[in-house]
């Protein structure tokens, strides 16, 4: 990137927690996310000169808009702060950060932080899976249907098998690497939950499928959670890294970017692929956009990916996409480890958002936390050894908004 | 570390016994799981089932019986872990039996919620004695993490560690090690503030009381529901033994209320007695559920609606400033609000910290403060004590304390300052603040 944007650190808080059942408003997420950032990174909050928030329904789930706002409740310091909020569906947290950079690179400011925020269990289940079809075009595809999306990232199954042909059993041993790499995270919501590749593969009262060829075990979770990450331009990391006696040079960037939008309704993704050998052919534009960008020749030229594993669809989809195989041929490596901690190419040692879970508006800024933690060597028990660059792919919608980052040194 | 393949489980039929089994099926061991009859020990397997959210965890469990399986099982078992009822006498019976055909490597363990493991190693053998520990799992298992490992006098001293490792990375429990004292450390501590609270309510009323030290003093449940969950028989069954074996600072609070006692005696044992009830009682009205609550004095229940409770300014602001995430603001508010009420609050939760981390120390319950921070962080899911010393301050929660009357704890006497006492870096203290 031609204006090189640092990653300072942020937080994640503890996505097991029930906010809800905590009494708490979506403000408390917030402030701890900021407050735990601004330790992490030894910041003050003085120095935050503008704010951005990621978020993509607490109209909906706690009845509360305009949240960028509440940055200002969080400490008298941020009196007066610029601040916004940006949906992008379940890529919020990334449009986040992208506008966030955007601002810097422009010149306007030197230091940003960016929150990814949603408050989900509010409400029951169905209600949610409601809320949650919005993020699709809501009147054709998911007004009326109980639980939309399962379906429509079952049918991103339906078109893989069709073209290619596609095994049940390679998406249960994606759902079983996820929830076996989340033990080894300390914050993800699936930690102390059970899980085998045999329970991933039945279908029973336990494992009930929710749509198409989705069963729970191949969704995300309903999650409460929040991350902040803080992004300086060059001038204020090397203000940071002299105040604190560290190499400007050790402090991780986004080392490229990459963001395109699809077709929102599915059918209309799958028939303007149709000749093309990606089935999300602006998912995958999304990512050759960050490879280049980052000056990295393939997907080789990282380390680990946190990718979007919102169903075990998508990440099947993200594996070949991100060019670790021939287009439909995934399933290779699930088969040979590649995608597991210890194999060539681990995928969301955090757990994902199967293992880790999923606060929509969190997701994208959750990633990119956890690339930096990799990078820095401070992923503690999931750390990929050695880690130097880090991808991050976070999806809105049906595939609909793809947003793609490099994280490194 | 220890490696473990084979467990059998005494008493897989109880909550403690199916919820254990569980955690160690789900840990990958093969467990088996032993009761009285083939069909107790089927309802455990379906208990861990249940639990686990998965009919796949029966391929790790088999079924059998005391009679027909335990010698065949325990002689090929590396754990043998008894989770039977709480009676001595009983486990003992049993332990007479499994040292008869244990392998003499194999641990022993007891999930016994506070009985003596020394004298329930007395008289076996000394592979038995030498492997044999108490691994106290809080209810229910599969939820509740926190796990104390308690040796006795002879148990190998490297098994300690060793099971504490195994424990906390192969079972995902947080795990610490405590003395071989009546009811250990959590429920030490924890019953000492609910027996208290059970006491004040005689005086002050069930809702008021549970009220006042409600969520917002730093617990996932008000402290009466808490014994009505846990049952009132447990509840009698712990606070006896502490109050009968100990001597301490709080002795005069392990005494159980006497209404309590007279209740039990009448089937009042709390949620698993739902028609007598214990604190609270549920009754249907139609297609209405009443909450009822007792009056301890009278022993009558009441709708909860015609309590005349009335919010307290200060309660209700704290639990605004908890909604909001303004933790230390509430928590100084606590500390500074003035009436009876807010006293009566503060001496429970100085109370609690004070003699919690007075149980801390070379001869008494455990070593570190962060072991009882964990175990009342983990176990109970209550604040632990010293995050509420951070939040508060370390020299405003010694005056609160000395305010009380309460024996101020070394860590904090001793504590530097702006030294932050609890360090455990992946723990979002905000969850233990509910509004």
């Amino acid at each position: 990137m031609a204006t090189p944007i640092y990653v300072l650190g942020g937080y994640q808080t503890d996505f097991a927690r029930n906010w809800n059942k905590e009494s708490k408003h979506i403000v408390a997420m917030m402030r701890e996310a900021v407050a735990g950032g601004l330790e992490a990174t030894g910041l003050e909050p003085k120095d935050v000169e503008v704010g951005h928030v990621g978020n993509f329904a607490a109209e909906l789930y706690a009845m509360q808009g305009h949240l960028g706002a509440f940055l200002l409740d969080i400490d008298s310091s941020f009196s007066g702060l610029p601040t916004s909020r940006h949906e992008a569906a379940c890529a919020s947290g990334s449009i986040a950060i992208l506008a966030a950079s955007a601002e810097i690179e422009a010149g306007r400011y030197d230091l940003a932080m960016v929150v990814g925020v949603e408050q989900m269990k509010t409400v029951d289940p169905k209600t949610g899976g409601d809320f949650l079809g919005t993020a699709a075009w809501y009147e054709t595809e998911a007004k009326g249907i109980e639980f939309p999306f399962p379906k429509l990232f079952g049918r991103l199954g339906d078109e893989y098998d069709k073209r290619f042909g596609l095994k049940e059993e390679h998406l249960a041993h994606i759902s079983a690497v996820n929830y076996s790499n989340a033990k080894r995270n300390p914050l993800a919501q699936t930690r102390n939950w059970y899980m085998t590749e045999d329970h991933a593969r039945s279908t029973d009262k336990f494992n009930t499928i929710i749509g198409g060829r989705i069963k729970v075990s191949d969704c995300s979770q309903v999650t409460d959670g929040a991350a902040s990450v803080f992004l300086a331009s060059e001038k204020a990391a090397k203000a940071y890294a002299k105040k604190r006696g560290i190499k400007l040079e050790n402090i991780p960037r986004l080392l490229g970017w990459g963001h395109h939008t699809a077709p929102i309704e599915f059918d209309a993704k799958v028939a303007e692929s149709r000749d093309n050998p990606y089935v999300l052919p602006h998912t995958r534009q999304a990512i050759l956009d960050a490879f280049r960008r980052a000056g990295v020749a393939d997907v080789w030229g990282v380390n680990a990916i946190e990718t979007h594993d919102c169903f075990t669809t998508s990440e099947y989809m993200a594996i070949d996409h991100f060019g670790l195989t021939k287009p439909g041929e995934s399933w290779k490596a699930v088969e040979d480890g590649t995608i597991e901690m210890g194999g060539k190419m681990p995928i969301n040692p955090s757990g994902g958002l199967i293992g880790c879970g999923h606060p929509v508006g969190a997701t994208g800024t959750r990633q990119v936390l956890d690339a930096y933690k990799q990078v820095t060597g401070q992923a503690g028990d999931y750390q990929v050894e050695g880690a130097k660059k880090v991808a991050t792919l976070n999806i809105g919608g049906s595939g609909t908004t793809s947003v793609a980052f490099v994280v490194g040194c | 570390m220890i490696d473990i393949k084979d467990v059998v489980v005494l008493g897989a039929n109880g909550t403690m016994g199916a919820g254990s089994g569980e955690v160690f099926a789900a840990g990958g061991c093969d467990v088996v799981f032993l009761a009285r009859t083939v069909e107790k020990a089927h309802e455990g397997l379906v208990t861990a089932q249940n639990m686990a959210k998965s009919a796949r965890i029966a391929d790790r469990i088999s079924v059998g019986t005391y009679d027909q399986d335990l010698e065949e099982a325990v002689a090929k078992a590396d754990l043998i872990f008894e989770a039977l009822a709480e009676d001595i006498e009983l486990k003992k019976q049993f332990f007479t039996r499994v040292d008869k055909c244990r392998r003499p490597e194999s641990i022993v363990a007891t999930v016994s919620s506070g009985l003596s493991i020394a004298e329930m190693a007395h008289g076996r053998s000394d592979t038995f004695r030498k492997n044999f520990l108490g691994i106290h799992l809080f209810n229910p298992p599969h939820v509740i993490v926190g796990t104390e490992v308690i040796p006795h006098a002879e148990t190998d001293p490297k098994l300690i560690p060793s099971t504490v490792e195994m424990l906390e990375t192969r079972f995902g429990r947080t795990a610490i090690v405590t003395d071989d004292k009546p009811a250990f450390c959590g429920n030490r501590v924890g019953f000492k503030v609910l027996n208290e609270v059970a006491i004040l309510a005689e005086q002050y009323g069930v809702t008021f009381i549970d009220y006042l030290i409600g969520p917002y003093t730093g617990r996932a449940m008000a402290p009466l529901a808490t014994i009505d969950l846990v049952g009132w028989d447990v509840h009698k069954a712990i606070v006896d033994n502490v109050h009968v074996h100990t001597k301490d600072e709080a002795h005069d609070l392990f005494k159980l209320p006497v209404y309590m006692d007279k209740l039990i005696d009448h089937g009042h044992l709390g949620n698993k007695t739902p028609a007598h009830g214990g604190f609270y009682r549920r009754v249907k009205e139609g297609k209405q559920t009443i909450n009822l609550a007792l009056d301890p004095r009278t022993g009558a229940y009441k709708d909860t609606r015609e309590n005349g409770l009335r919010p307290l300014p200060f309660v209700e602001k704290i639990r605004q400033l908890h909604r909001v995430g303004k933790y230390v603001e509430a928590m100084q508010l606590f500390v500074t609000a003035e009436g009876a009420e807010a006293d009566l609050a503060r001496k429970v939760i100085f109370g609690y910290v004070s003699y919690a981390l007075n149980r801390v120390g070379d001869k008494e319950v455990v070593r570190e403060p962060r072991d009882v921070d964990r175990i009342m962080g983990f176990g109970f899911n209550w604040v632990p004590p010293t995050v509420l010393a951070d939040v508060i301050g370390v020299k405003e929660t010694i005056k609160a304390i000395e305010r009380c009357g309460l024996p101020v704890p070394k860590v904090l006497a001793q504590a530097k300052p702006g030294e932050r006492l609890f360090r455990e870096a992946h723990v979002n203290i905000g969850r233990f603040f509910a509004a």
